[in-house]
């Protein structure tokens, strides 16, 4: 039926936006690379059977190259995995559980990030250029080695080996302590060197990005943003829950204790699962005041601003939200930083002091009280409010009463003032470009 | 001593037609509180001699040293009235059978521009006040804006000339000259109240008038006052007509020829006019012979005055014996609590007539009723006008007028209240319960108010009023911390600050920074010394400051600007265009507004800014907050499916419109229109997740088409000072961009008035820069007026708005640079 139903060539033929600039490396290449020695190496030595290969999507046009050379030199099936739900720089245990693989080879820039799975994994880092001779350095520091550059460590260990005063680690050693107050950071990720900032508290932080070397401030930006996130969670009374990773670990602890923490101080919490979240998917919850994101320490999302309500951390709600925290936290986009595994908490029902909202200098609509800005303080723990001439208002920021207040309610028969009309011919195409519309 | 107990004040309460709700009024430095210490000391509050000096109402420490007036200050007072007084009320609802006692509730307000808000709240609680007008400077801009105020609330004014002591020790106007002026300042009020009241409503003939009493003479600083019946009464005898008569013989062009013995109303060789005659000679006499030390001389005269001193007083000479004999002959609280018992209304008079004003719900209701009864048995209606700190940090007392009903301790209904209190300016008493009619502290309920909220019993009553100020929080600074660590403590004292002030905003914003907005820049560093002092208590650092724009459009978008949604199913087709001139304050004054009816509406704009009357009268919404200056109208013919989409370009509008294209300021003045839209036919493709992005980036293309540029608020400013200062002015104006737009001389003084319009962003250190031009001569007083278009082009490089756009997003943390169309605009 082709006209309840566009043609697949449609689909084929669509246009599709790249945001980011595909890699594809020469083929003499791709053994570095991708440390295809070292791949085979640990599948045969581990005898793994299922073996699935993680590419972010800027490396796909190398995947199949890659997975070839694999499989002709292990004669064995090597899986690719394909658009990774969440964010690329997590282990995606998701998709290689669909054909319950035996390990995960996961390609180019990694985060980290604790995971919640057992399924071995290699990590082969993608692969800066690097001029060690332009770092020269006199001060006690520790140079930070980002993972694109961790296959230029022997030459950045014997360029300083002389140098009692300069301390090399790696960003993947597990666990990662660092002493010196100065840090040089080899790259320029912008998140890891947030996250350096905020969990290690450096004086100084320097970063190299093989070619310049610069100091990076951004943390006061950042924290400043909080003052005014957390303000925001207070004062909302709908808060959405968006489910951003199925791999980073004590993800399912944090979401309940979210939860627990949200309904503890009277408002509506509601999780969401939209895969990768967008603009478009976010939007659709008109009735949520603000969202609180549960993904990896490297998701960008935060700093968005394209976005119709904001995103906190799950630190904002834990700092907004839960007074019987004990102790000053410090600020961190992981989780596992400050939760130190003991995410059960004992949120009782607190009664909720009136307070005066920052942001709207009223005072914070409890969760109790009618909508229209009334003074009148009515009975804790009811969502309906009861009105004297017998009705029962229903409140109108949550759910349901949040819809009420909408303009549009559905279809509704309008029969009397409108009389039946003969069908008429529309337009036809596609939404994109109608037939009746002129070519680009 | 205190001549009342609390208990009596408490039974006045009962008597609410003796109840005198008053507040004091004026410009700047016009003598409120120096005035205000008369009725005080007359109530034993003060030492009589203290009177003048004391400022009673002044409490705070920064008041007393700056010699300024910060917060409005409540007092009540108790005073009996004399049978031969009492009988001047005539009205029914202004006295209780047999009740000599008044219960006069007063508020002193400050003078300062900065801090008129506290004049609005006095404002609201009371029914009458006295405006003090200093004879020597005469009406000035501060007086007018009050005095408009006070008639917009329905309060009935009464005058007062203070500083007469001035204007005979330091100006030395002949009697004749003094009249002209005294004349000339009751017809500027009267002009003043005539501008803003009809006689023919509600509230009556309001205008002042010397020969009915309600206008007083005198020196608050020297504690004598007087009004024409006070000397009638000393006459009257001597003439033998009555009182009343003679009284209206006093004033105006009523001339006596002493040798025929004879009246006459125009002016002769012979004859002087009855003012000057029987009021201004005798008291330029005392002032001659005292100041001139002619000892026989007043020695003779006073006791033909009836003036007879205490032993220690007769050894004074010079001013101090000339107040003794001034305060001793003409008693100011004496005559300011004739004109206030007299002529001011009682709560039950004024609640008649206010309460369609006060009350937004239906006007037969069971509170509407209670309020214009003024009846203790209806149910409680309270308003509180404003936050007073206790010495209790972090808690207030909320300070209102209760319209209806008794507020009680621990009332059943709200539970909330704690104690009911009597304010009593520098302390207050504990007192039971307070019936309709009457002004008085809560303790308890300041959590759940912020500022301003009505009180009630009544579960459907409908809110008062909230107040309109008349000035706006258009000056900011960012605050921050010392040491990080007190975050929390800054955090919670933003909170307190933002109860204490009638106005300020404490505000965070999307980057996260700390702001306090005020009316200027007194204001701030009053609003930071409390933060600092009593509400922090922390170190803080301070921005300096910074005013916030307003972005807008110059022209109609000069293409159709389309967007696509993100799943390119939907489109709409938009254009921007600016307000005609005077629409956004009318949409800030409220006489447009998203409540009204849509016809009505639409009449007026089709009548008003010739707005097509289809397209006015489909307007979406009003937008930031729903009730901002910016319009979004359907101008779209047929397209289906378009109320479903409603809500969600709705919402789309309030986010673009709060947050501009430029630099995420809020927009003013913009009219929307949606032309066409194409949407899915599917509803799940047209949801508020294609919608909203899509209506938020059709804005900012259209706004970007259409000339975009940036409004900055402008003071109006007044300057004060003589003729040889008026150079200088100029000078200091024209280094800010200021405009002058009048330059007036003040009739019967060597002052200038020069008015004009100086942007707030250039007002920043203006009245020292001004004092040091002038040699300390020139004072301005500097309010919010209007917003006014930056010239030049923010998205030309260079230019002067384009350097406020980028600095505002390094500020906000936005990525520096020009905003993008191509980003907002897609084809088609």
């Amino acid at each position: 039926m082709p006209q309840f139903s566009t043609n697949a060539a449609v689909s084929l033929e669509k246009h599709v936006e790249i945001k980011t600039k595909p890699i594809e490396s020469k083929l003499e290449d791709i053994d570095y690379v991708y440390e295809i020695t070292k791949c085979v190496e640990w599948i045969k030595s581990n005898q793994f059977q299922k073996v699935c290969l993680q590419f972010p999507d800027v490396l796909l046009p190398d995947a199949s190259e890659v997975a070839l050379k694999l499989q002709s030199i292990l004669e064995q099936t090597i899986y690719v995995l394909g658009d990774t739900a969440y964010e690329s720089c997590c282990i995606d245990y998701i998709a290689a559980a669909h054909i319950n693989a035996d390990a995960i080879i996961h390609f180019g820039p990694i985060c980290f990030s604790k995971t919640s799975a057992n399924i071995p994994y290699l990590s082969i880092y993608d692969k800066h250029e690097l001029e060690i001779g332009k770092l020269i350095t006199k001060n006690q520091i520790t140079i930070l080695v980002d993972s694109p550059y961790i296959h230029r460590i022997d030459e950045l260990l014997s360029a300083f080996g002389s140098y009692s005063n300069v301390h090399i680690q790696t960003i993947d050693e597990d666990p990662l302590i660092i002493k010196s107050k100065l840090i040089v950071f080899i790259g320029d990720n912008k998140r890891k060197l947030i996250n350096i900032e905020l969990i290690y508290k450096p004086q100084h932080l320097y970063y190299f990005n093989s070619t310049n070397i610069g100091i990076f401030e951004a943390q006061s930006i950042i924290l400043k943003r909080r003052n005014f996130i957390i303000e925001k969670i207070k004062d909302s009374q709908t808060i959405g829950i968006i489910i951003g990773t199925l791999g980073v670990k004590n993800y399912l602890q944090i979401i309940e204790r979210l939860k627990k923490i949200i309904t503890g101080s009277g408002k509506k919490y509601y999780l969401i699962s939209v895969g990768k979240p967008t603009v478009a998917k976010l939007a659709n919850f008109t009735e949520i005041d603000i969202y609180v994101m549960v993904t990896c320490s490297l998701s960008e999302i935060y700093e968005s601003r394209d976005f119709y309500k904001p995103i906190a951390t799950p630190y904002d709600v834990e700092v907004a939200l839960n007074s019987q925290r004990d102790g000053i936290i410090n600020f961190s986009f992981d989780f596992n930083t400050y939760m130190n595994e003991n995410f059960d908490c004992d949120i009782r029902s607190t009664p909720i002091e009136p307070d005066v909202s920052l942001l709207t200098n009223t005072i914070r609509a409890q969760s109790t009280e009618e909508g229209d800005g009334r003074s009148s303080v009515t009975e804790e723990g009811s969502i309906l409010a009861l009105r004297t001439d017998g009705t029962v208002a229903m409140n109108s920021h949550f759910g349901a009463g949040y819809l009420a207040n909408r303009s549009w309610k559905g279809l509704v028969q309008d029969v009397e003032s409108q009389s039946p009309e003969l069908a008429q011919r529309g337009r036809t195409g596609i939404a994109e470009r109608y037939n009746t519309e002129p070519n680009e | 001593m205190v001549n009342f107990t609390v208990d009596e004040i408490r039974t006045m309460m009962d008597k609410k037609r003796n109840i005198r709700n008053m507040s004091v009024i004026a410009h700047v430095d016009h003598g409120k509180s120096t005035l205000t210490d008369s009725p005080v000391s007359k109530a034993g509050i003060i030492a009589g001699a203290k009177a003048g000096e004391t400022r009673f109402t002044d409490t705070r420490k920064d008041e007393q040293e700056r010699c300024i007036t910060i917060k409005s200050t409540a007092i009540s007072m108790y005073f009996e009235l004399e049978d031969k007084d009492l009988c001047f009320i005539t009205s029914p609802d202004q006295r209780e059978k047999d009740e000599k006692g008044f219960l006069i509730n007063l508020i002193d307000s400050p003078g300062h521009v900065d801090f008129s808000s506290e004049v609005t709240a006095a404002l609201r609680v009371t029914d009458g006040a006295l405006v003090v007008v200093d004879c020597v400077s005469g009406v000035c801009v501060q007086t007018e804006t009050v005095l408009r105020q006070a008639i917009a609330e329905r309060i009935k004014p009464i005058l007062f000339m203070n500083k007469m002591d001035r204007a005979l020790l330091e100006l030395k106007l002949d009697s004749e000259e003094l009249f002209q002026t005294f004349q000339r300042i009751v017809e500027n009020v009267n002009v003043i109240i005539a501008t803003y009241n009809d006689d023919g409503g509600p509230m009556g003939e309001v205008r002042v008038d010397p020969s009915k009493g309600s206008v007083g003479f005198g020196s608050g600083l020297h504690g004598w006052a007087f009004t024409l019946k006070q000397f009638s009464e000393m006459y009257a005898e001597k003439f033998k007509i009555d009182v009343e008569k003679l009284m209206n013989r006093l004033w105006g062009e009523s001339f006596f020829n002493p040798k025929t013995k004879k009246w006459s109303k125009q002016k002769d060789s012979d004859n002087k006019r009855s003012f000057c005659m029987y009021i201004l000679d005798p008291i330029y006499k005392i002032f001659d012979s005292i100041m001139n030390y002619k000892k026989e001389e007043y020695e003779a005269l006073l006791p033909k005055l009836g003036i007879t001193l205490k032993h220690d007083d007769k050894d004074k000479d010079g001013k101090q014996l000339l107040k003794v004999v001034m305060r001793t002959w003409l008693p100011a609280g004496e005559a300011l609590l004739q004109m206030i018992a007299i002529h001011l209304p009682s709560p039950v008079t004024a609640q008649k007539y206010r309460m369609e004003m006060l009350y937004e719900g239906p006007h037969d209701d069971e509170a509407a009723l209670g309020i214009k009864n003024c009846d203790p048995n209806a149910p409680l209606m309270m308003y509180v006008s404003k936050m007073v700190p206790t010495s209790d940090k972090g808690r207030f007392y909320a300070f209102g007028r209760v319209f209806s009903g008794i507020v009680a301790t621990e009332d059943m209904y709200e539970k909330a209240i704690q104690r009911t209190i009597l304010m009593m300016g520098r302390y207050v008493e504990a007192i039971e319960d307070v019936p309709s009619g009457n002004i008085c502290g809560l303790v308890g309920v300041d959590q759940f108010l912020v500022k301003t909220g009505t009180i009630t019993t009544f579960k459907d009553a409908h809110n008062l009023k909230v107040m309109k100020f008349s000035v706006s929080p258009v000056v900011r600074v960012a605050v921050e911390p010392k040491n990080p660590a007190d975050l929390p403590k800054l955090v919670e004292g933003l909170k307190r600050l933002a109860k204490s002030d009638p106005m300020v905003q404490c505000i965070i914003e999307e980057s996260g920074e700390h702001i306090i907005a005020g009316a200027g820049e007194l204001h701030l560093e009053i609003c930071l010394k409390d933060l600092e002092e009593d509400h922090a208590c922390i170190p803080i650092k301070k921005s300096d400051p910074v005013v916030s724009y307003r972005e807008t459009v110059d022209e109609i978008s000069n293409q159709m600007c389309l967007s696509k949604s993100p799943n390119k199913h939907n489109r709409l087709f938009m254009k921007a265009q600016p307000m005609p001139d005077g629409l956004p304050e009318d949409i800030d004054d409220g006489k447009v507004n998203p409540r009204d009816d849509f016809k009505q509406r639409a009449r007026y704009l089709s009548e008003k800014y010739d707005y097509d009357l289809t397209e006015a009268r489909k307007i979406w919404c009003f937008g930031p907050d729903g009730t901002g200056p910016n319009i979004l109208v359907d101008c779209t013919k047929g397209v289906q499916y378009l109320n479903e989409i409603k809500d969600s370009v709705v919402a789309g509008f309030q986010w673009a419109t709060k947050e501009g294209v430029l630099s995420e300021e809020n927009l003013r003045g913009v009219r929307f229109n949606i032309y066409d839209v194409t949407l899915h036919a599917d509803a799940i493709h047209r949801g508020g997740g294609q919608i909203i992005p899509t209506t938020r980036r059709c804005l900012y293309a259209c706004l970007l088409t259409a000339s975009p540029r940036l409004m900055e608020p402008v003071y109006l400013c007044e300057i004060q000072c003589p003729e040889t200062a008026v150079g200088g002015i100029y000078g200091v104006l024209n280094r800010r961009r200021g405009h002058v737009f009048e330059e007036a001389q003040v009739a019967g003084t060597p002052m200038f008035v020069v008015k004009a319009y100086l942007p707030v962003n250039e007002s920043f250190g203006f009245t020292a820069d001004l004092r040091s031009n002038t040699s300390g001569q020139a004072f301005p007083q500097c309010v919010f007026d209007h917003w006014q278009i930056l010239p030049g082009d923010p998205l030309e490089l260079s230019s002067r708005p384009y350097t406020i756009v980028q600095e505002t997003r390094k500020r906000k943390g936005l990525k520096e640079g020009l905003p993008d169309l191509a980003q907002y605009l897609d084809k088609l």
